[in-house]
Parts: C-alpha cells; structure tokens; sequence
C-alpha cells in the first residue's frame, strides 16, 4: 500500500514540475518586458535560495551572509572577463571554484560552532566580504565594475530581455536538478541527520565535519553560478546588490517557501521578489507591509507556504513481518573467533575539573559475550562508555578493537564515526533518534559507513545513479528493522513512535552499522515489564547473531539474567568484576549500593537490589 | 600620547552606548535564545523619540538639563513600551515554535521598524538640536566635556542598576530561573510570559537611553542607524558570551575602544570588517565569548 501511494504521489509530483516548466518556458509569450525582467529576478532568487536551501534546508546550518557568495561569483566572473578577456562561460568555472573556496574558508573555522554563533560569523563573513568590495581598487570601490560582456551562446551574445530570461531558467533548472539528486543521495540523508541531531550523527557513523563541510560547498557552488549570471545580466556589478538585506531576502525566499522543499523555494523566490512588486500601486508603504505580512506568515504558518512533505519510509519494498530471527544474522565480517579478546579497555582515564569520573578501568570484553556494567549513579558508566566510543577522549589510557581488516584497531583518539566504521556501534541513554525522519531513513543513515559495502547501484532506475542510496542499502534497513520488530513502521517519523518502539529503533541503527559490538546505554530505562522482557530476547538475539554486547543497566534482574560477566563502578573506579553469582555476593558491591559501612542486613540487600543471597 | 588617550576616552563613549545596547541583546538571548534583529531598531525609535521631545521643548524655555532628561525619559518609556508591544505580537505566539520562525519574525519586525521610522521622518538624516554644554575640562591632555562623562556615567549606573536588578531582586530572580529552565520555572510558579515582557521592556529600556545618548553625542541620527549599531552591539553581545551580563558590559566597551582605534590607526572605512574579524577569531579559538561559560552538551 504504501508503495502505491508513493508512486501516485512521485508521478503527481512530476506532473507539477512538468506544467510549471510548460508554463515558464511560455512566460515571454505573453509577458511584458518589465514583468519578464522581474520574473528574470526571480529566478536568480530562486538559484540563491537553492543554494541556501542545502545549506539551511538540508543540514540545517543558519547562514546569514548567503550574499557573500552571490558576491565572490559575480565579482570572480567580471574581473575575469574585464581584465582577462575571458567570455562568460569560460570564467564559470573559476566563479565556481571561487565560491567553494570561499564555503571552506567560511566553513572550516564555524564547524564546531552552536548554531547561534554560527549566524553571527556568517552574518560577519557576509559583512567582510562587502566591505572588501567597497574598499579595494581593483573591484572598483563603491562604483563597482561596468561594462561587463553579455554571455554568448555559438558567438550569438544573449542581451535581449526573453534572452537573459530562458538563459537564468537554464540555470535555475539545473540548480533544481542538483539539489534533488544531492537530496535523495547518501550526502542528503547524512544532511538531515545533522540537522536532527548532529551528536548522534556522529555517533552513528556520520563524518559531520567533512559532511558540514561540503553543506557549505554545494551551497556556495549555486551561489556561484547565480553570481555570474546577476553580473553579465545588468552588465555590471557593485556592492550594493550584496549587502545584509539581500542575505536576510535569500534566506526568506527559503524559510517562507519552506525548508528543504524545492517547490517552496521558487514559491518562496516569488513572493520575496515579485509580491513588493505588485505592491507598487501602494508605493511607499509595501515595504512596511511585507514586512508585517512576514510576522504574520510566522505566527500562522511558521512551516512555510510549502513545506517539504512529510518524508516517507526509504525502503517501498513489502513490509517485513515481525523479528525474523534466522534471516538476521548480520554479516559481521573478520571479527575474532568466539571466546577471542575482541575489545580491550585498558587504564581509561577522564577527569572532569577536579572530579575524577573514570579513573584507570581496564577490561576486556570477548567475542559473543554480554558484558554488563553496573554501578550506582554517578559512578562513570556514561563517560566510560563517551570514552570508548570518542565522543569523550580520555585522558589516558588504550582501547583496542581486534579483528577486522588491519587485525586491530586503536580506538582512543579516534573520531566518534571512525570507531563505528572500526565496528563499534552504540546507543544513548536518553534516546537519541533523528525524530524528524522515518524509521527507515534513522536505520539508514546508521547504515552510512557501509554504504560504499552496499554499492552505489540503484534499485529505483535514475534515481540519482551516481549518488543515489543502493537497493542493497534498503534490503538492509528492512533486514534490520524486521529484526527489532519494527518490520511495519520504517514508514512511521521516529517521534510518532511509542517508547519501548524508539528504544528498539535506536539498537536497529547501531546493528546496521554491522559492528563487532555493541555499547548500549540503559536500554531497559523506562520500560514497562513486557517491554523489558522482549528486551532481553532481543539483547540475546543479538549477540546469538554474533554481535558482542556492552550494556550499562540499573535493572538488576535483567543484568542477572542476560550477562555473561559484570562489572561494577564506583566513584569512576572498577570495584568488582566477575560472574553474576560473583558480584551477587561481594561486599565492595553491596556497600557501593547501599553505602553502609556496618553489616547491611541481607533482607535489606533482597529488597533494594533483587539478590537473593 | 595624549592622542592615544583621547582615542581612548572616545572608545569608551562609543563604547557605553554598545554596551547599553549589547545587554538587551543578551538578556533577551539568555532568557528566550532569540537573536532580538529588531533590537537596533528599537535603539534607533528610541533616538527618534527623544529627537521629538527634544524638537518640541526646544521652542520652550525651558532649562537644557530639564530638556534633556526629559527626552531621556521620554525615549527611555517608548521604547520600552515598543519592545513590550513587538514581543507581544512578533514573538510571543512563537515561543514554542520552531527557532528559525522566530528569527524570521524579528527580521520583519526590524524591517517594519525601519519603515514605519522612514515614513514618520523620511529617509535622510535628522538633526539633533545642538543642546549640550561644549564646555569640558583636560586631564592629562585630554579634552574631556562635561556632557561625555555625565552620559558615561549614565550609562555606568544604568548598567549597575540592571546587574543589581537582575541579581539581588525576586524579579531578577525568576528571570535568571527563567533563562536556566523555562519549564521548571513556570512549575515553580514563575509567571514566564510576564518575566518575559519585562525582559524586554529592560532590554528596550536601556537600547532606548543609548539612542536618545547617541543622538545627543552625534546629533546625526536617521532610520537605518539601527542596523549598523545593532550588529556591532550584538558582537559585543557574543564577544562577552551570550547571556552573560557583565560580560556583555566589558565587551560593549572592547568594541568601543576597537572601533575607535581602528578608525585612528587603521583607516575608519575597514573598522568594520576589523570588528567582525576579530569576533570570528575569538569565536574560532573561544566560542563561548571572552566569559562566557562553557556549555557542556549531555550525552
């Protein structure tokens, strides 16, 4: 059913595009010659928008000095083509290097920084770059550069109004082109990851530098493509067309439209460029009364006029029936024999200020164990867990994957997406999923270090051949939802699901991943006691499919049950490890939950922790 | 050297103007993590109101002292007045709304600022009536007047007075709770829409005095100036680390300085490309601003 539904609404959605591209192409038929210039305007907003739109919409990165770029392509293009003597076709290229230099040279300092600086030091990048332009001599100063060559298509130079006009449609569909493959492809999806939750993209195999990195890029390449065009459109260029106000109208042709949607951007570039327009007959006051429209648009409608659908679940194939268990063992591949050391933690140290939070630990976890680490609150398990996962970098200390291709793997110091690719997936004690995206799509982008594994072909024809997510890659997502019993919900956004469901989704992500082991955070937190008991089927599926299992939990039933050995912290030291029955019965363990020092009587031991001893 | 100083005691005039400016920025920021666009603008009705004050008692005779204070007042209450309005119906209703929609509805409220400003007085400049006393004394080689250190001090107490507010009333209490945890703070009892209001009605309050002192100082005001002065007291604002008060004070007046000695030393045409440089430097090597706390993500 929901594949049905796909295809009509896909088909639909091509209709659309198909009588909107009739219907620009047949514009300077019956358009005058001012609304055709308006309507060229239009559409270099619609290319600017695009550009953002990768940039906001996609890895929802706040850019307010979009202009910039628009700035450096059409400044690279006219000084090019006025002291270089080169036509407009041949200096796009450089306009286009120029802007991705200029999305590195923006982008590589604000990486690591919030979302909210990340406005002020594009809006302060924005600011420089117009201010270069105004100073410098060979720019022109204030004045700008004129007398910039028309582009020209088989020695024919393109000045007439229609000309420029089907030349800027030319541009702008190619600009759509690109950002629907770059949508649907694996960069896309690593996009809206971040987006969602750039932590756990991280965390789950998403290489968020380089991925931010190339948002700014792809964004800036559009950005320098629509320079040029601006630039041998008007025949000149100044710094006026680059200030502040143009970068606050780029991004309102993407917020008003609605982020991430292609259609609402060139809805969005229509009302930002062509509605003061229309406004004319009220002449003074139609800036004022956009203005106050816009507040209005936000408080009714903060989505935008047309938002990007709701996304659906990847994979369109038939849905999986609940937890196959013999389909799903997972191709873990080179890992050590079972009963081999597959992960040694060796003198792992973290301080925070004074607070010693994990203090020289050091174990050993074997291939095909469940491991389980307890300890009372506090006691270091999370940061151990950040520690070993490079989310944290210790301070001291080893950890070492064994296994796989290079035999071992030195894990500290790595970046949290290395250690997943190295085969080390985990989960988060406060569930950290993509909320916004499917099911599906969160087991997916889980799937993102094995993509190349997966290959590049795809199952769904065009669709972006060269970028697009393989038929491979959603065979696996299906296997792996049908494997946590979510097999019917790949469709479902991961918000809409209930708790135990999110619990299951976030082991799901972590197993696509194909990891030796997997580090799960308090999985049973939260969960009523048929949850918790599915839970443990699951916990012990998984390492029966041959993946090793760290687990840090509270709920001492289900540690005693399911663990092969147990280690307890406190106060960021290892107290005990041992057997269940070992631990059961050691008295550092006891004092370090109950915190007496005199003899705790062992019905107080029953009742606060479960034991029986 | 005395040019230096002179440069100096110029910077730290420029300078309490931002800072006044920088801690409606940060106090909004702090409280509902809204970048406050309209701010600047605020800054500059709030110049435009005491120009009309000052406009219209200048026919009377009325003692200089009186006049100003008068238009001090008077710009001071409209605005904020103006940022209650602007929180009502801009910001308001998207408390809970994603953080882009709110951004965007500042955008517009500065725009419709700005408009409305340019319709009333027009797009050119407006001139401050030339009221304040030139005379002045010198220390050390340096002219200062009379005027240059009342304001500065004005500034100063306006300041202490926020700080004060803010740190040793319930009020200022629940506004601090409020900036912790929104939620928590409205199970508490705190009634968060208010503290809110009133959030914004200090934040204009003290835009508003630096606009009516501005305009005093430059005399040169018109509808755009907000724009300028906003950006610079919003890096201001990051530079101290967003929603840190004392921090947003001391960095107003860094900016100060930086302006006034890149306008001497370096040439007054690139000031401002220096001022953004030197916020992308400090936020690459300490991106929490010169104090602010560093914020520990939960994982």
């Amino acid at each position: 059913m929901p594949r049905v539904l796909g295809l009509v609404s896909e088909r639909r959605a091509a209709a659309g595009w198909a009588v909107t591209l009739a219907v620009a192409l047949a514009a300077p038929l019956v358009m005058g010659s001012y609304q055709l210039s308006i309507a060229t305007s239009v559409l270099t907003f619609a290319m600017l928008g695009l550009g953002l739109n990768i940039v906001v919409g996609y890895a929802g990165l706040l850019d307010l000095g979009y202009a910039a770029f628009f700035a450096i392509g059409a400044y690279t293009s006219s000084l090019l083509s006025l002291e270089a003597g080169l036509g407009f076709w041949q200096t796009l290229p450089f306009a286009v290097v120029a802007t991705a230099i200029g999305g590195c040279i923006i982008g590589y300092p604000t990486l690591r920084l919030r979302s909210d600086y990340l406005a002020i030091v594009t809006l302060g990048f924005g600011e420089i770059v117009r201010i270069i332009a105004t100073n410098l001599t060979i720019t022109g100063g204030p004045n700008g550069l004129y007398g910039i060559p028309a582009p020209g298509i088989a020695g024919v130079s393109i000045t007439s109004i229609p000309g420029l006009y089907y030349l800027g449609l030319a541009f702008t569909v190619a600009a759509l082109l690109l950002s629907w493959v770059l949508s649907r492809s694996w960069l896309g999806y690593a996009w809206r990851s971040l987006r969602e939750d750039e932590t756990a993209a991280e965390a789950v195999g998403v290489p968020t530098v380089r991925v931010k990195l190339l948002a700014y890029v792809m964004g800036a390449i559009v950005g320098g493509v629509a320079g040029p065009f601006f630039a041998a459109r008007f025949g000149a260029v100044d710094p006026t067309s680059f200030t502040f106000l143009v970068s606050v109208q780029i991004l309102l042709v993407v917020i008003v439209g609605g982020m991430g949607s292609l259609p609402g951007v060139l809805l969005g570039a229509l009302v930002i460029i062509a509605l003061p327009e229309a406004l004319r007959a009220v002449a003074d006051f139609r800036l004022l009364i956009f203005a106050l429209a816009l507040i209005a648009l936000m408080v009714f409608r903060p989505q935008g006029l047309w938002p990007a659908p709701r996304p659906r679940g990847a994979p369109r194939g038939r849905p999986v029936p609940a937890a196959p268990l013999e389909a799903a063992a997972p191709a873990t591949r080179g890992q050590p024999a079972a009963g081999e050391d597959l992960l040694t933690v060796a003198g792992v140290s973290r301080r925070f200020g004074g607070v010693r939070a994990v203090d020289d630990v050091s174990f050993t976890v074997r291939t095909g164990e469940i491991v389980s680490i307890i300890g009372p609150n506090g006691a270091g398990k999370t940061t151990l867990f950040n520690c070993i996962t490079g989310v944290t970098k210790p301070d001291a200390g080893r950890v070492v994957l064994h296994g796989g291709r290079h035999g071992r793997r030195v894990l500290h110091r790595r970046a949290p997406h290395r250690v997943v690719a190295a085969g080390l997936a985990r989960t988060f004690q406060g569930i950290r999923l993509f909320d916004g995206l499917s099911a599906a799509d969160n087991v997916l982008v889980g799937r993102y270090c094995r993509r190349r594994r997966d290959g590049w072909r795809t199952s769904r024809g065009l669709t972006g051949g060269l970028v697009g997510v393989s038929g491979a890659t959603h065979a696996e997502v299906r296997r792996w939802l049908g494997f946590v019993g979510l097999g019917d919900r790949g469709d479902s956004l991961a918000r809409e699901l209930s708790y135990g469901e999110r619990r299951r989704l976030e082991i799901a992500r972590a197993l696509a991943s194909e990891p030796f082991a997997v580090l799960l955070d308090e999985p049973a937190a939260g969960t009523n006691p048929t949850e918790k008991n599915e839970l443990m089927g699951l916990i012990r599926q998984v390492r029966d499919s041959g993946v090793s299992v760290v687990l840090i939990e509270h709920d001492m039933d289900l540690v005693m049950s399911v663990s092969d050995r147990v280690i307890v912290m406190d106060q960021g030291q290892m107290i005990a490890e041992g057997t269940p029955e070992q631990v059961r019965g050691n008295q550092r363990v006891i004092d370090a939950y109950l915190g007496g020092e005199e003899e705790t009587a062992a019905e107080t031991v029953e009742e606060v922790l479960g034991w029986r001893s | 050297m005395s040019q230096f100083l002179q440069y100096l005691v110029n910077g730290l005039t420029i300078g309490a103007f931002l800072s006044l400016t920088a801690l409606g920025y940060t106090m909004i920021y702090g409280i509902i993590r809204l970048i406050n666009f309209a701010h600047g603008d605020i800054f500059m009705v709030g110049a435009f109101a005491g120009y009309t004050v000052l406009v219209a008692a200048a026919a009377a005779h009325v003692p200089v002292a009186l006049i100003v204070m008068a238009a001090l007042v008077a710009g001071m209450l409209f605005t904020g007045l103006l940022g209650v309005v602007v929180e009502r119906v801009a910001y308001q209703p998207l408390l809970s709304a994603p953080r882009l929609a709110i951004l965007i509805s500042a955008l517009g409220a500065s725009l419709a600022l700005e408009e409305s400003a340019r319709l009333i007085f027009g797009a050119g400049f407006s001139s401050y009536p030339h009221l304040l006393p030139t005379a002045g004394f010198g220390v050390a080689g340096v002219r200062l007047t009379y005027a240059q250190v009342g304001m500065f001090v004005m500034a100063v107490l306006l300041m202490v007075g926020l700080y004060l507010f803010v740190h040793r009333t319930m009020l200022g209490t629940a506004m601090r709770a409020l900036a912790m945890d929104r939620d928590a703070a409205r199970l508490m009892g705190i009634n968060v829409e208010r503290i809110i209001l009133l959030t914004f009605f200090l934040g204009s309050v003290l835009a508003g005095a630096a606009g009516v002192m501005q305009g005093l100082y430059y005399t040169q005001i018109n509808f755009i100036m907000g724009f300028l002065i906003g950006l610079r007291a919003f890096t201001a604002a990051v530079l101290g680390g967003i929603g840190n008060i004392p921090g947003a004070m001391v960095a107003g007046l860094l900016i100060g300085l930086l302006q006034s000695f890149a306008a001497a030393y370096v040439s007054a045409r690139w000031t401002d490309a220096l001022v953004f440089c030197v916020l992308i430097l400090v936020l690459v090597v300490k991106p929490t601003g010169l104090f602010g706390e560093r914020i520990v993500e939960r994982v």
